[in-house]
């Protein structure tokens, strides 16, 4: 396993578009090569180095045997290992808009927060979240009809609303509370809400939003019967019927009075 | 400049594959001329390529950058030295498609259909587009002075208000887009054939097509109308767009061109009675194009990914937009036109869109005059023009359609022909599809061909044709093709080997046809009153000023009669 480390040397003002961050573009360069990735600061083309220190192993390896340890606020540090296939990063720190979107597989680490569209338009591969996510994780940008399409996201904390807009498959489990609207217009895939939400599946085609926390349900879904997974009892719903939605809603027994 | 040593295809020249220098002075080619060489040795080098039918400025192609910001993301490049940034693949920013196009050797472009009404966007994105020459074809075929016109049998008047039309917008030529249905679809409906009545006319789309060409050629414009069919993307609708052909077949050109020329012949060559037993008709299209030589037609190919469809065909984006749930734009522009804009994706998996791909591809194959048929995609309808490059190594290679094929549903085999049709074309043949055959479609003298005086614009393609079999080497054909070796626009070296290495202004060709005074007088009459009751602007804001065309290119055209009954300025 080759292990390459980037530290933060200053704070950053303006944001970074860092999808040059990645084990992807890591595994065949050298450190120095690293060093001399581009990286655009708003208008401006930079290099690595200007931002980071890099250490680590030299030498080439397959990305599946690459470990990136990220460490640092990389608060304003946007697309951060974008389309990602393999390998492991791991972020000690928060990190940026755009966080692991477009990822194919791999593992990326987050042991602090995550800003807006985490793992939006996601493949393949895992996210875990130690604290909160901001707004449309897991969903499409604007315009793309398909958010996640595979892959899994754990967060440990809170996220915001729209969580999993335009979802088309993979699964999202959130252990805290979610803002307002998760999985609206969505197509497939599993959302796990932990905690409390407001108004799920606006507009749901297909797809699964479990919720163990109290909701507000919209008055397009139709209550059916109640079931019983791992030892709580949900009550069963289909909606949204408003688009003649086929998504099944769970909403745990305890709070749906 | 001198171009040393390419191996030349100008067909209008009857040139193809000869080894020659070129000679480029002022803009122009000429016998001979001193200063920068250019090493073309045993390279490819053609005309600058001419796209006539591709919807690359105003209202519509806005609409679409609107609609689709998830398309915006895709084909973004940063600014250069020279280049401004570029963005989008299906519906690209004007900068974009300026650059694009000069990549890929191609140094004009028309934009296919725009109302009168909102001419003057469609000029203010045509300024924006750099590089290459361009112009617009003017949106007639629901219009109301034309139906009343046609309704009174007055030729004489529709053509007055064709050579209006054309100044008002500063349009090139006649763009017919299903005559009838636009104006039936702003009362929810639509012409189910070309002997349908048109509500509230007592017309059809027949006397329309008819009445249209007729002026058309009287006006002696240098195109000739530019039609899409009644019935366009359904099933069975070749026999319409047979039937409307017959129609114009005893027609006289005024010029030496085709009478009308047919868009995206591709959505019309549709058979089978419902997308069930949905079914290609190319042959028989491709029979009546080899047995009649008075009309022309461009592919609109279809290729599999992500599309933006467009049109003036109203009735039909609604039943795209229904058939794909997908997001849907419609517009009504008073008493002109309507228009829709759809997103597609175009399905390898999905038979339809599997047998569209090769409806597209058989017509170019089994028809026998290559100069019968453009090489388009209906830019952005059926895929975007940057992807020209597969299409051309799809016509000159069996091998990689048959490739293509294995890939596709079995029934495509049974519901083509194309898996039988061995004919590769050859680069001469491409030439004419793509250079010679579109400059003359469009009457545009200068263009697409290398003769003496024509405009210098030329494409170097870094392949050597002599040592290349594009049957085999089909991938290396699309590489090559994608980016010119050079691209010479009007004499200037645009761009070299994918960079664009400077950015001239275009000109905008428009036509200025001249009518008799007496006609032009009825004809403002009839103007005056619906501008007074109908319009939401008045005739004095209407017409687009020349402050809006700042590189004019103005080919005259109209009536020949004595001097002094000419109206020189017609409004």
């Amino acid at each position: 396993m080759r292990t390459i480390i980037i530290r933060l040397i200053h704070s950053i003002q303006i944001s970074l578009e860092a999808e040059s961050i990645s084990p992807d573009k890591f595994a065949p360069l050298t450190l120095s090569q690293i060093n001399a990735l581009e990286i655009w600061q708003g208008n401006r083309k930079m290099k690595l180095e200007d931002f980071f220190q890099v250490d680590g192993d030299e030498g080439s390896a397959k990305t599946e045997d690459m470990f990136v340890r990220l460490e640092g606020d990389f608060s304003r540090i946007k697309r951060l290992v974008e389309g990602m296939s393999n390998g492991i990063v791991e972020v000690y720190g928060n990190v940026g808009m755009h966080a692991g979107a477009k990822m194919k597989g791999g593992i990326l680490r987050i042991m602090g927060d995550a800003s807006d569209w985490l793992g939006r338009e996601m493949q393949g591969g895992k996210i875990t979240v130690s604290g909160n996510v901001g707004n449309y994780a897991g969903s499409g940008y604007r315009g793309e009809k398909c958010g996640m399409r595979g892959g899994e996201v754990e967060i440990h904390g809170n996220a915001g609303a729209l969580l999993g807009e335009h979802m088309c498959g993979g699964s999202i489990f959130v252990h805290g509370d979610v803002g307002d609207f998760p999985g609206s217009l969505n197509q497939g895939g599993t959302i796990i809400i932990g905690g409390s939400t407001y108004l799920p599946g606006a507009e749901m085609g297909n797809g699964t939003i479990t919720i163990k926390g109290p909701a507000r349900l919209l008055p397009s879904y139709q209550q059916l019967e109640i079931v019983d997974i791992e030892g709580i009892k949900y009550r069963k719903y289909v909606g949204d019927l408003v688009e003649n939605g086929k998504g099944e809603l769970f909403l745990a027994e305890a709070q749906s009075s | 400049m001198i171009i040393r040593g390419g191996i030349i295809y100008d067909p209008t020249n009857g040139i193809f594959g000869e080894e020659m220098d070129l000679c480029i002075e002022k803009g122009r080619v000429v016998e001979d001329a001193k200063g920068e060489e250019i090493d073309a040795r045993g390279l490819l080098v053609m005309p600058g390529g001419v796209d006539a039918h591709s919807h690359i400025a105003g209202g519509k192609v806005n609409t679409g950058r609107i609609m689709r910001p998830d398309d915006s993301r895709s084909g973004v490049e940063p600014r250069t030295r020279v280049c401004r940034p570029s963005t989008g693949y299906t519906v690209p920013n004007c900068y974009a498609i300026g650059y694009r196009y000069a990549k890929l050797g191609y140094t004009t472009a028309f934009e296919a259909a725009t109302p009168i009404i909102s001419a003057r966007h469609t000029h203010e994105e045509l300024e924006e587009i750099p590089i290459v020459d361009k112009g617009a074809l003017t949106l007639f075929g629901n219009n109301w002075q034309v139906m009343e016109s046609v309704r009174d049998k007055d030729i004489a008047k529709l053509s007055a208000f064709i050579a209006w039309g054309l100044r008002a917008a500063r349009g090139y030529g006649v763009k017919i887009v299903n005559p009838g249905g636009g104006e039936a679809w702003g009362f929810g409906s639509n012409v189910k054939g070309i002997h349908d009545t048109v509500p509230n006319f007592d017309i059809t789309p027949a006397d329309i097509i008819r009445g249209l060409a007729q002026a058309n050629e009287m006006l002696r414009l240098p195109h000739s109308i530019h039609l899409h069919f009644n019935n366009l993307g359904k099933p069975g609708n070749y026999a319409t767009a047979i039937e409307t052909l017959e129609l114009l077949k005893d027609i006289k050109p005024s010029r030496m061109r085709q009478v009308v020329h047919v868009a995206h012949m591709q959505f019309s060559a549709y058979g089978g009675t419902s997308w069930r037993d949905f079914e290609s008709k190319a042959p028989a299209i491709a029979d009546y194009m080899n047995q009649n030589s008075h009309a022309t037609m461009d592919m609109g190919q279809l290729l599999f990914g992500s599309a933006t469809t467009m049109t003036a065909d109203a009735p039909l984006e609604y039943s795209n937009a229904r058939l794909t749930h997908n997001k849907w734009s419609n517009l009504d522009l008073e008493l002109e036109e309507a228009s829709g804009v759809v997103p597609m994706i175009y399905f390898r998996k999905a038979l339809v869109n599997a047998i569209q791909w090769a409806i597209g591809l058989e017509l170019a194959l089994l028809t026998k005059d290559s100069w019968k048929v453009l090489m388009t995609t209906d830019h952005p309808n059926g895929s975007p023009f940057v992807n020209y490059p597969e299409v051309i190594s799809l016509l000159m290679s069996k091998p990689k359609r048959d490739a293509e094929m294995a890939t596709l549903h079995e029934q495509v085999s049974k519901r083509t022909v194309l898996a039988n049709v061995d004919r590769e074309l050859d680069w001469g043949d491409i030439t004419v599809m793509t250079r010679a055959a579109p400059a003359r479609v469009l009457g545009l003298e200068d263009k697409g061909h290398l003769g003496i005086g024509a405009d210098a614009d030329i494409a170097i393609y870094d392949l050597k044709p002599e040592d290349v079999d594009p049957s085999m080497d089909y991938q290396l054909v699309k590489k090559a093709m994608a980016t010119t070796k050079y691209t010479i626009k009007s004499g200037l070296i645009v761009a070299k080997q994918g960079e664009i290495l400077a950015v001239p202004e275009g000109r905008t060709y428009w036509v200025d046809a001249s009518v008799p005074k007496a006609d032009m007088d009825r004809l403002m009459i009839d103007l005056n009153e619906k501008f007074e009751k109908y319009y939401s602007i008045r005739l004095s804001n209407y017409m687009v000023q020349d402050a809006y065309i700042p590189n004019p290119a103005v080919i005259k055209a109209g009536l020949e009669l004595e001097s002094g009954s000419l109206v020189k300025e017609v409004a």
